[in-house]
């Protein structure tokens, strides 16, 4: 098996995949926790908690998104 | 090896996500007009969204019946809730938002109807071309309005030191201050549309895998597969709502961001 550039590219993309999804998983958790907290703290702010936190998933989930983009290029065009 | 043996039903379940031309038109210089089955998905997801709104404008009645109070509620968001944000001068950009975030809807919920072997839909925001073409208007717009605002002048002035920072200390950190905020504010339309393109196309990736794979080795993964299927088909809706939402609520923060440039 030679380490020519297409495996490389395959190598690459599990890499980035895997490392992408420490961060925003670190930071959903603590954003739902503290989501948690909030409407436990005071139920009738439920609502708005619930716009910030969905919000903020979707800013997060961004982020890993952006390697995945990154893994598929690796993997088709080379 | 294993691969190629075992990728042949899962490679061809993933052909869906290809864009299909349908009638070829030569390209004039670098654009290319072809109709392809985005194109064609793209002007169902338009037609339908002005035949809703159409049909109930209509037929508009005292008592809402189920037409109405889908658009009545569509309206009370986006003018309330999305464009309300701006505050007063928000008034003229709710007709922008409430079809920005309608045709996204639409366009996401499109590609998850299930698919005869007639008619395929084809998601067009699964494509980044369509994605970045919504991004690069918004941010045209977005540049237009805080330009015609402040006029040219005004506009780059706010992209500097803010005010209140001593003249000695505020001009050398323009060196700092004015090229980051232009990075930032070209890397927005590239960050919205990435985001839509790629949260909806790794949605149809994952579903897609999986079936190719429930085909490819047709034996006793094919329940717990199947299964699987149906929880990630019901959290594509969800997130097909969630990004039209991010989508067109992070516009709305753009534009407000540049008619309220420094202030």
């Amino acid at each position: 098996m030679a380490f020519d550039a297409q495996t490389a590219a395959n190598l690459g993309a599990g890499i980035a995949m895997g490392f992408a999804t420490i961060g925003p998983g670190v930071g959903i958790g603590l954003l739902t926790g503290h989501a948690c907290e909030a409407v436990a703290r005071q139920p009738e702010v439920s609502g708005d908690v619930r716009t910030v936190f969905i919000i903020g998933l979707a800013l997060a989930e961004a982020l890993a998104l952006y390697a995945f983009v990154i893994a598929i290029i690796l993997l088709f065009v080379v | 090896m294993l691969a190629e043996e075992s990728g042949g039903k899962i490679l061809e379940a993933l052909h869906e996500l290809n864009v299909q031309t349908i009638v070829s038109i030569p390209k004039v210089g670098p654009f290319d007009f072809s109709i392809t089955n985005a194109v064609i998905y793209m002007w169902v997801a338009a037609a339908i969204v002005f035949l809703f709104f159409f049909i109930v404008a209509r037929r508009l009645r005292k008592e809402p019946d189920g037409l109405q109070i889908v658009a009545e509620i569509l309206l009370n968001f986006a003018t309330g809730h999305l464009t309300g944000q701006i505050g007063e001068k928000g008034k003229k950009y709710y007709y922008l938002i409430l079809t920005l975030f309608t045709y996204i809807l639409t366009m996401n919920l499109i590609g998850l109807i299930p698919k005869p072997a007639v008619l395929k839909p084809y998601t067009p925001t699964a494509n980044i071309n369509v994605t970045f073409g919504m991004a690069l208007v918004i941010f045209l717009f977005t540049q237009f309005q805080g330009f015609s605002r402040h006029g040219v002048f005004g506009y780059l002035r706010s992209f500097c030191t803010p005010k209140g920072v001593p003249k000695a200390l505020g001009a050398p950190l323009n060196i700092i201050f004015f090229p980051v905020h232009v990075m930032g504010e070209f890397f927005k339309p590239l960050s919205l549309s990435v985001r839509l393109f790629a949260n909806t196309l790794a949605g149809h990736l994952i579903i897609l895998v999986m079936l190719g794979l429930l085909l490819q080795y047709a034996n006793f993964v094919i329940l717990p597969t199947a299964v699987f299927v149906v929880i990630m088909l019901a959290f594509e809706i969800f997130v097909a709502f969630i990004q039209a939402y991010i989508f067109s609520l992070l516009s709305v923060v753009y534009i407000e961001s540049a008619i309220y440039a420094g202030h």
